[in-house]
């Protein structure tokens, strides 16, 4: 995919451009986490600390001209922390709402598997729904809105890690990963002096960007490929390393993702490449795996793309009818 | 895992190789039938034990040496009397190698001895041991080996008096058995599966052989085309009395051949039959006439007329086949018929009035004669059962017909006579209508048209022959293939198309069957005060010939076949004639006739029809198989040109329907036979791969962008659902400059 040239919607080629100044090497992952953001989904980035997973939140934010929260989840964080609180002021005699963090356009919660289910919950109540509840009330919850959370898998001493059923809240799962030596180097250069977060400008208002995740919903989606992705999420509900396979909640969230993809990549209808592209992101963390696969050494992305290798790709119409 | 897989395997050789050995038996079985063996069985054995050593495959150290001992044994059992490899032994075989290097040497091939031949025949067996383990077992190839087997099996049964009947249903079953389970293996190596259990075997084992027991009970018992083709068998077995049970006509395979009573396919050469009919004793040579038919269907002759029977008397036929006009002189014959011929129909000369018997007794009165009116068949019958006349005597007038009288007999015929005698087929090629017209050009009146047609093949080098005449095949018509093909035949050559040239011209004619006169012995027989010849008539002599219609006279005999004599008497009444030249002409024109009925006594025997479409086909001489084989080659010459060329065709054709028809259905099809010859090209896009990444292999391959374009096109058309497509003639660019380059 990377050999060839590439064309990008316009304003989106520009966000990226943008993030591509400050984080190097990690085009997939800002490309991705574009996706999630204009699928109206949420991204959560799992690696090990110092990899730039906050620097490519914050970069994201402040290319887009919008307001950006971060958490840092702490074993003792409270969800009132996240949500905001009521507190009296004694000169008004009346209890005033101070929004938590979780009332921004983009919020980074940050290793969000060390805080506590309760804690935990109070974040994840707020991404599926568009209001969070704070003493009775509906607070309802700035447009756009779009969390990064993320976790570290090798440090699991103390942590809650999150249940199935939540994790199935993101949209997408990404791994960073360490950048190559040339990368790294050209990191080093780059931030010997200040840093280049600074001088990343808004390239996006927060207007166009609703508008833009107005216009994914847009994007047409063939009944041959619908038909694609419902075979691909039933194919790892048969497989047999598979303890639990993708609800339909997963099928619904390839589909929202493929339709942003297709949209970045300035197309209006969906081709089964972007489901093939798109299908480990999207469907790795919503599917248990038996222990016998575990134990075998397979992991959720190699199951999917066995089961893509098994899939025909619709090549004609009337076939799939 | 491995011992059941094993276990499996040797069970798949093992029945593998069986239906090998058992395929390449049927190879063997017919030569019991048609070679010259003795004893078969050991060469069975022996190839069942060159087939086990195969099988086991032991070291050819070992191998080789054990079935030259096991070749020297049976050659030693069968061929040499001296205990083995004692001197006299030694002596025998070397007597024989020597003598049989000689026969090779001088290329004698039937010379070699019996020894030697089942030396080289036992080494054929060894090797094919070989082969088909090779075939079977490593190659795994076994549809060569058994279509072979079938063409063998139908070819022997078709050509060889060996029955396949059996052997290709055998040949059947063992196919589909080993057919069946190598793909199972095959499938099983390609999907590297492996065999858990053998009761995995048995779900493809079970219905393998359900199938199997299905389709060859179905085979067996629906129905089956009758032969398209003359049996070629009686012919191969005729023209080899050894081969056959030659021990005379009548009780061999060969067909009793002779007077036959159905005509409606003719042609085909025969075998000469000279058993005696009848013999007759009369004054003159003279055909003896039977019955006639009226209507020809382009491969024979049928009877249409409305069977029309009366009761007759022996004292009075009521039957003629001429009018009072016609001049006729009392004459009597005998008839006496043999022991053999089974005839349960009056044979009698023209004009017969009565007949009785040759003692002075009455028949019996029980015995009844029924005459069809239109024919002129009479049948004898003893209180209504058929019956043979051992004997009789016949009365008769003998016509005499005057020249003048035929050609100046005015030409309007009864209204029924032109219907029934002037029809011909509808799909009656033409050009025997024009040629028709053509021979009796010139002739003012009916008896020189009739003349003039009678003499054409005479003219014309037609040529009589009995073995080598071919069966109209198809469409083909029996008269128009004479006239114009072969030009080769017999009497119903001859005398069908004299009655159809006639009734092309709408001149009434007929085709009469009989015998004719016979051959004359040296026999006199002295019956109250007339000396009468006798002549013997036998099957050889059934023969057919032609009666036209004239007006106030009747029915008329001609006589088109070539080396024959028309017997009826024709004269020129002297008063009448202006011209005495007419006579004398006539008379040396008989002369003619006559010398050439003499030239040719040996072919005028010959003269004979064969008793059934099988014995009339028996002939079944080269020449009928030449085009079914020319045929056949060319149609599978066809197919393969047609076969190689299959995808240019279809591309042409696809670029023809997406210029005319630019749409979504042609654009659909034609990218999709994009791909399919693509595959063929060894670039095949796999189920899972997307076509743009398939387009990005393609062109990566040759190097252009043309796959990405026309993918992307058909992306949009397929996945966005795009209607019209804008870029139609881009599309169209595209797609053939790709199956250009995936063509050539």
């Amino acid at each position: 995919m990377s050999s060839q040239t590439v064309l990008y919607q316009p304003k989106i080629s520009e966000v990226l451009r943008n993030i591509n100044k400050v984080i190097i090497g990690k085009d997939e992952e800002a490309l991705l986490s574009i996706v999630a953001l204009l699928a109206k989904g949420h991204v959560l980035l799992e690696d090990v600390p110092g990899v730039g997973k906050t620097m490519l939140v914050r970069t994201l934010a402040k290319s887009l001209d919008c307001d950006f929260k971060r958490i840092q989840f702490t074993p003792d964080l409270l969800p009132s922390d996240v949500t905001g609180v009521s507190i009296y002021n004694p000169k008004t005699l009346e209890f005033e709402f101070r929004s938590g963090p979780i009332l921004g356009n983009i919020v980074l919660a940050d290793e969000i598997n060390r805080t506590s289910p309760k804690t935990q919950s109070s974040l994840l109540e707020g991404m599926e729904e568009t209001s969070i509840t704070v003493e009775g009330e509906a607070v309802p919850l700035k447009k756009p809105f779009f969390v990064m959370a993320t976790q570290n898998p090798i440090e699991y001493e103390g942590t809650y890690p999150l249940p199935e059923a939540q994790l199935d809240r993101f949209l997408l799962k990404l791994k960073m990963g360490y950048p190559s030596a040339k990368q790294e180097m050209e990191m080093l250069n780059r931030t010997s002096r200040t840093h280049p977060i600074h001088e990343v400008q808004a390239v996006l208002s927060r207007e166009e960007l609703v508008a833009l995740q107005d216009k994914v919903e847009e994007v047409y989606v063939d009944s041959t490929v619908t038909r694609y992705i419902v075979d691909l999420v039933r194919g790892t509900r048969n497989d047999e390393g598979v303890y639990l396979g993708v609800s339909p909640r997963g099928s619904i969230a390839l589909m929202k993702a493929a339709k942003a993809y297709a949209f970045i990549r300035d197309r209006d209808y969906v081709l089964p490449d972007d489901i093939k592209y798109l299908a480990p992101f999207v469907l790795s963390h919503r599917m248990i795996l038996t222990s016998e696969a575990k134990f075998e050494g397979s992991s959720a992305e190699d199951i999917i793309a066995g089961v893509l290798s098994k899939l025909s790709v619709p090549v004609q119409r009337n076939v799939s009818e | 895992m491995n011992l059941t897989s094993d276990r499996y395997q040797s069970f798949y050789q093992i029945t593998i190789y069986l239906c090998g050995f058992l395929l390449f038996m049927e190879w063997l079985m017919p030569l019991d039938v048609i070679g010259e063996f003795n004893n078969i069985s050991i060469f069975y054995i022996y190839a069942a034990f060159c087939f086990f050593i195969s099988f086991i495959q032991i070291n050819w150290m070992i191998s080789v040496p054990l079935k030259l001992v096991g070749l020297l044994f049976i050659l030693d059992g069968l061929f040499i009397g001296e205990r083995i490899f004692s001197s006299g032994w030694f002596t025998i075989v070397y007597d024989q190698i020597l003598y049989n290097i000689q026969v090779i040497q001088s290329q004698q091939w039937w010379e070699m001895t019996p020894m030697f031949r089942s030396l080289l025949f036992l080494i054929l067996l060894w090797l094919m041991s070989y082969l088909l383990f090779y075939w079977f077992i490593i190659a795994k190839r076994m549809l060569v080996f058994v279509v072979l087997t079938i063409l063998y099996v139908t070819v022997v049964d078709t050509f060889t008096v060996y029955d396949g009947k059996w052997a290709i249903i055998r040949t059947f079953i063992l196919a589909m058995v080993s057919l069946g389970l190598a793909h199972f293996y095959k499938e099983m190596e390609k999907e590297s599966i492996s065999v858990k259990s053998l009761k995995f075997t048995y779900r493809w084992v079970v219905p393998l052989v359900g199938m199997v027991i299905l389709s060859s009970v179905l085979g067996f018992a629906s129905p089956k085309l009758t032969p398209q083709w003359p049996d070629p068998v009686p012919y191969l077995t005729s023209a080899n009395p050894g081969a056959g049970s030659g021990d005379g006509p009548g009780n061999g395979p060969v067909q009793k051949v002779g007077y036959g009573e159905n005509d409606s396919r003719l042609g085909g050469g025969f075998i000469q039959d000279d058993t005696p009919v009848f013999r007759a004793m009369s004054q003159d040579e003279q055909y003896w006439r039977v019955e006639s038919k009226d209507a020809y269907t382009g491969k024979g002759w049928e009877d249409t007329l409305d069977d029309e029977t009366s009761d007759v008397t022996s004292q009075d036929l009521e039957f003629s086949t001429f009018t009072d006009d016609v001049e006729t002189e009392e004459r009597i014959s005998f008839l006496d018929f043999t022991g053999e011929a089974d005839f349960n129909k009056l044979i009698y000369p023209y004009g017969v009035g009565s007949i009785s018997r040759f003692s002075q007794d009455e028949f019996s009165e029980n015995l009844s004669f029924q005459l069809h009116d239109n024919t002129g068949e009479i049948d004898t019958f003893e209180s209504g059962d058929p019956v043979q006349l051992e004997e009789y005597v016949v009365d008769y007038n003998m016509p005499s017909f005057e020249y003048s009288q035929l050609r100046e007999a005015d030409e309007e015929d009864p209204e029924e006579i032109v219907e029934q005698y002037t029809q011909l087929p509808d799909n009656l090629p033409n050009r025997v209508v024009n040629l028709g017209s053509q021979i009796v050009e010139g002739e003012d009146n009916r008896y020189d048209r009739a003349k003039a047609v009678e003499a054409y093949f005479a003219a014309n080098d037609f040529e009589y022959e009995t073995e080598d005449v071919e069966v109209p095949e198809g469409n083909e018509d029996y008269v128009d293939q004479f006239l114009f093909e072969t030009q080769l035949g017999y009497c119903d050559n001859f005398s069908t198309s004299m009655v159809v040239l006639l009734r092309s011209q709408d001149i009434p004619a007929r085709w009469v069957k009989g015998f004719t006169g016979g051959e004359l012995t040296q026999e006199t027989a002295s019956v109250e005060d007339q000396n009468l010849n006798v002549y013997e008539v036998t099957s050889g002599n059934a023969h057919s010939w032609v009666e036209v219609y004239f007006p106030e006279v009747g029915w008329v005999p001609f006589e088109p076949t070539q080396g024959f004599a028309n017997n009826a008497d024709f004269y020129t009444e002297v008063e009448q004639s202006d011209d005495g030249e007419t006579s004398a002409e006539q008379d040396s024109e008989t002369e003619d006739t006559e010398e050439n009925n003499n030239e040719n006594p040996n072919q005028a025997q010959q003269q004979e029809e064969a008793e059934s479409d099988q014995a009339a086909a028996g002939a079944g001489d080269d020449n009928n198989w030449t085009p079914i084989w020319i045929t056949s080659a060319l149609l599978i010459f066809l197919a393969a040109i047609l076969f190689f060329v299959r995808h240019r065709l279809m591309a042409a054709y696809l670029r023809r329907q997406i210029r005319k028809k630019p749409g979504r259905d042609t654009f659909e099809r034609a990218y999709i036979f994009l791909l399919k010859v693509f595959e063929k090209r060894k670039m095949k896009r796999h189920a899972n791969q997307t076509l743009r990444d398939f387009a990005n292999q393609v062109d990566a391959r040759y190097q252009s962008s043309d796959m990405r374009q026309l993918t992307y096109h058909y992306e949009r058309m397929l996945y966005r659902n795009e209607q019209g497509l804008e870029q139609m003639s881009k599309v169209t660019e595209l797609w053939e400059n790709l199956i250009k380059k995936a063509l050539s």
